[in-house]
């Protein structure tokens, strides 16, 4: 009996190796129609109908595949080499990192006459020098947002404000490092993009104390805690804090004077594109304006294209929540990559969360 | 098959080898080993790899110092917490499971049935989705509150949500049939002459349960200790949802090492101690008899 095990073990193992060396051997150069694009984005960040008017006019199919997590992205272009996907949206900080790990392909600019429309103040950033590796596409920010029912907004346009005591117990901070210790980092009048371990570490110790008036540390919905009355205070996207204000309207976003973190997704091409032509005819596309325009309003994103702003309502490009006044963007910072950096970052994440 | 000559006629048929039995071990065996075998050992090979950038791992220089950076001040407190949180819900379960198996074992034979599918028909919903449910109950505008201020029970709504209570309640709620189940089988077959012996020798009712119907259930105790303690050791969406997240766990910690630090010796290091201390939980398990309470009613029918 115990032969006979071995025997369909070793049996097992050898079907086990075919099952993953088949698909290997089989799979490429079975889908390189040119008429196909294949488009990896975030859930809820294209409307369909902009694919469909695209089919129209070029006669590309689109194909949408979605992720949820960066990291998700990330590791599944990772394991191809860049691989399987003609369009991907990498946030600002994994442009960073993609580009440096050769995952992308070089933009030509002179292939996207549309570039033209986006606002030179996205472009040349420093997570993408020279616009090397990527096309803004959407962008927005990180700040607080604040229940003005219960607490007047003037009294915490600063960071440092959180600090005071009668906030005891209602804040709510974001539970990711990055988000933590780069308030930390503006507070003290650094780079929350900073690869030094003692400014991480003055952030670290400053940010002490406030862990024990924190609540809730939550990045999924945040909106939830201060919708619910949970807590007066909120650091969060804008996106959440969008969808608050428009539940309870006495819910305001504050821009904090030291500064804050800023997000932009752009449009990338993966190294392994299949077909790069129609990627480009595809970025081409989503610059125009009227494009632009179409994909910002429905999503409720801001647009880096100053030709699709003509074209918005005037409400939209007031809402400061979308579009934060020209004084407070200049305050603003795109999170980057931190490369090896974010070991010491992690620890000192992991001792706040551990005090 | 070393089964006396004389009493051949009684053992078993020779197990055979038909071509659909052929298929079923190979099925097993190929799903073992690909999903089960080989991520263990590429995680416990992980743990001994070294951090590499831009790639995850560099296997060029195997060392073990990521268990080394385990034995941190920080890593101690994450253990801590989980363990205590683990086992005050273990806790939990066992005082409410116990009485609550000891009834559902007790009553009519005609309601088991109905009362077992009321234990476990909670799994029929997602098990976030009914921690989001408790939110909706336990928010300062939840459910509770909003009834007991409607009642002008409270004046103020009462501080439920994002506190260790709501965090064991959370817990309880979960894990509570893996407890009840396990002890409802060794509860079951405990044999009732057994209490009226004790109590005809003379011992009271206290006496009975301490010393004879506990003793013999100690089984669906182990069983059930081990089934809510594990899951919960690695469990961190129903703390983090449920507490507001301000403890640090183990599954979470695992969780950022892997995602964010990219540190996956380490993420791997931490999962292969917790593996070892539920291996140790299991073997300690099983000379306690507990596996015996598993299979309680195969052998009851034997």
């Amino acid at each position: 009996m115990r032969t006979t095990l071995a025997a369909l073990a070793a049996k097992a193992l050898l079907l086990c190796a075919l099952a993953v060396l088949l698909p290997a051997l089989a799979a490429p150069e079975a889908r390189a129609a040119k008429k196909e694009l294949f488009l990896f984005i975030w859930s809820e960040y294209i409307p369909d109908a902009v694919l469909a008017d695209f089919r129209k006019q070029t006669g590309i199919r689109v194909t949408a595949t979605t992720y949820d997590s960066s990291e998700a992205m990330y590791s599944k272009l990772k394991l191809t080499g860049g691989a399987g996907y003609d369009i991907v949206v990498p946030s600002a900080d994994y442009v960073m990192r993609m580009g440096a790990e050769g995952l992308l392909l070089r933009i030509d600019k002179a292939r996207l006459k549309n570039l033209r429309n986006i606002d030179p103040k996205f472009l040349d950033r420093p997570f993408d020098p020279g616009n090397a590796w990527s096309v803004p596409y959407m962008w927005g920010t990180t700040a607080l947002a604040v229940n003005s029912a219960r607490v007047d907004p003037k009294a915490v346009q600063s960071w440092g404000d959180l600090w005071r005591p009668e906030y005891k117990g209602r804040l709510l901070l974001p539970n990711d490092m990055r988000g933590v210790l780069g308030m930390g980092l503006k507070l003290q009048g650094r780079s929350l993009n900073s690869m030094s371990e003692a400014e991480v570490k003055a952030a670290f110790e400053k940010l002490l104390p406030l862990m024990d008036a924190v609540k809730v540390f939550d990045s999924d919905s945040p909106k939830q805690a201060i919708l619910s009355g949970e807590v007066d205070l909120a650091v969060m996207w804008n996106g959440e804090a969008k969808v608050a204000a428009e539940e309870d309207p006495k819910i305001v976003y504050v821009y904090p004077r030291e500064g804050f973190s800023m997000w932009m997704d752009n449009l990338s091409i993966p190294k392994g594109a299949k077909n790069a032509d129609a990627a480009y005819a595809f970025i081409d596309y989503i610059l125009r304006p009227e494009v632009s325009a179409r994909i910002c309003s429905e999503m409720g994103y801001a647009t880096p294209n100053k030709a699709a702003m003509a074209r918005l309502d005037a409400a939209e490009l007031a809402n400061p929540v979308i579009y934060p006044p020209e004084d407070a963007y200049a305050r603003g910072e795109f999170e980057g990559n931190v490369g090896q950096a974010v070991t010491f970052y992690e620890q000192y994440w992991t001792r706040l969360k551990t005090r | 098959m070393n089964a006396a000559p004389g009493r051949r006629g009684r053992a078993r048929p020779a197990f055979r080898l038909t071509p659909f039995r052929l298929a079923a071990c190979y099925g097993a065996f190929a799903w073992m080993i690909l999903l089960v075998a080989l991520p263990h050992l590429l995680l416990a090979a992980a743990s001994l790899a070294a951090r590499g950038d831009p790639g995850y791992l560099d296997f060029s220089r195997l060392s073990l110092d990521a268990y080394a950076r385990l034995l941190s001040p920080e890593f101690a407190t994450v253990f801590a917490s989980s363990t205590a949180l683990a086992g005050g819900a273990t806790l939990i379960c066992l005082l409410l499971g116990y009485p609550f198996a000891w009834i559902l074992a007790r009553a009519p034979r005609k309601w088991r049935g109905f009362l077992l599918l009321l234990t476990i028909l909670p799994f029929w919903t997602n098990s976030l989705i009914r921690t989001y449910a408790l939110i909706a109950l336990l928010g300062a505008k939840g459910l509770i509150n909003a009834a007991l201020l409607g009642l002008g029970l409270i004046s103020a709504p009462l501080e439920l949500l994002y506190t260790d209570f709501a965090v064991f309640l959370g817990l309880t709620y979960t894990l509570l049939p893996f407890m009840i189940l396990p002890l409802y089988g060794s509860i079951e077959k405990l044999d009732p002459r057994l209490a009226e012996a004790a109590r005809d020798l003379g011992a009271g009712r206290t006496a009975t349960f301490l010393r004879v119907s506990l003793p013999l259930t100690l089984p669906g105790v182990a069983a059930g200790c081990m089934f809510v303690f594990l899951p919960a050791m690695g469990m961190f969406y129903i703390p983090d949802v449920l507490g507001g997240a301000r403890t640090l766990l183990l599954g979470s910690f695992i969780k950022a090492q892997f995602l964010t630090a990219r540190d996956w010796p380490f993420g791997a290091a931490a999962s292969v101690t917790l593996m070892l201390l539920m291996a140790v939980l299991y073997a300690f398990f099983v000379r306690s008899g507990g596996l015996g309470a598993a299979h309680g009613a195969r052998r009851r029918a034997a």
